[in-house]
């Protein structure tokens, strides 16, 4: 999804793009890369992923980092942007992006998919549920996952959608809502998402501002 | 009263075998709709605990971690296991 994402955007001309990747391409990602390609198999994905983005329009600054950043580094990443798009396998590394945005106090898209099954969250930090506010522990990661290309596209397309009416402030984010799409079945629902007044993120929990206890 | 099921994320083939519609007595709550469900899931097609819960379109907390909530007929349960895939 990230791929799909930065794509979007990097094609819709905002200003910067980072994007932040680890390892190197392999071939199970064909399926859904759309950055990359048989070419780069066993290349590091990151720098390659920029140097697409950066052929496809020329105005935008696409800086690539080659690994997950740590919860200092995302930190730090989050008080470089405007807003962060959240597409990593592991409800680790979201759970730290979406602690990063909040503490930050920029917007976060949180962007997932299992087979032909996607979800979609826009968070307006301080103002509506956050992730930690709907998974307050990480469920279990799955170290094997469908993954149709298609759906990831969409997902992806879709959070880059929310990204560009939040950053042009054109038409109505939506804010504080979660989007499941069924492709299995071709059903589409929305739910409206509560804050936790406990929340280890942005509620009564949190230790400091964006960190959990 | 009816109420219609979604089972959607990661639990999609659990879906299959649960029903589109189930009938609950007057002044059930989402507690009843989920033990209702879990007996005809049986325990191999147990949902998470982390699944998220959402009534006629309001999201309620998890199935570990949800209020108390009433439900009227031709309400909307929707269930979705937490995916994150990329």
């Amino acid at each position: 999804m990230g791929g799909p994402a930065a794509l979007m955007l990097t094609m819709a001309g905002v200003g910067r793009v980072i994007i932040a990747h680890g390892g190197d391409m392999i071939s199970p990602d064909l399926n859904r890369q759309v950055l990359g390609s048989e070419e780069v198999l066993g290349k590091p994905r990151a720098e390659h992923f920029a140097a697409y983005l950066r052929s496809m329009n020329r105005f935008v600054e696409v800086e690539a980092i080659d690994h997950e950043p740590d919860d200092v580094e995302a930190s730090l990443l989050a008080r470089r942007c405007d807003i962060i798009l959240s597409c990593p396998p592991t409800f680790e590394e979201r759970l730290r992006l979406n602690r990063a945005a909040a503490g930050a106090g920029i917007p976060f898209l949180d962007a997932a998919q299992w087979g032909m099954n996607g979800s979609l969250i826009v968070v307006k930090p301080g103002e509506t549920a956050c992730l930690e506010c709907v998974y307050p522990t990480a469920p279990p990661f799955e170290e094997l996952f469908p993954v149709v290309g298609a759906i990831s596209s969409t997902i992806g397309s879709l959070a880059a959608l929310e990204a560009i009416k939040i950053l042009s402030q054109t038409g109505q984010p939506q804010w504080g809502k979660m989007l499941m799409i069924d492709g299995y079945g071709g059903g589409f629902h929305q739910v409206d998402l509560s804050r936790r007044a406990d929340c280890a993120c942005c509620g009564a929990g949190r230790t400091s501002e964006g960190t959990s206890s | 009263m009816n109420i219609r099921l979604v089972i959607s994320g990661r639990s999609y083939d659990k879906a299959a075998q649960a029903p589109e519609t189930l009938e609950l007595a007057a002044g059930a709550t989402v507690d009843d709709a989920l033990a209702a469900l879990a007996e005809l899931l049986g325990e191999e097609g147990r949902l998470p605990d982390s699944c998220l819960v959402a009534v006629a379109g309001r999201h309620l907390g998890t199935i570990a971690n949800h209020p108390a909530e009433p439900l009227r007929d031709g309400d909307e349960v929707v269930l979705f296991s937490p995916v994150a895939g990329g």
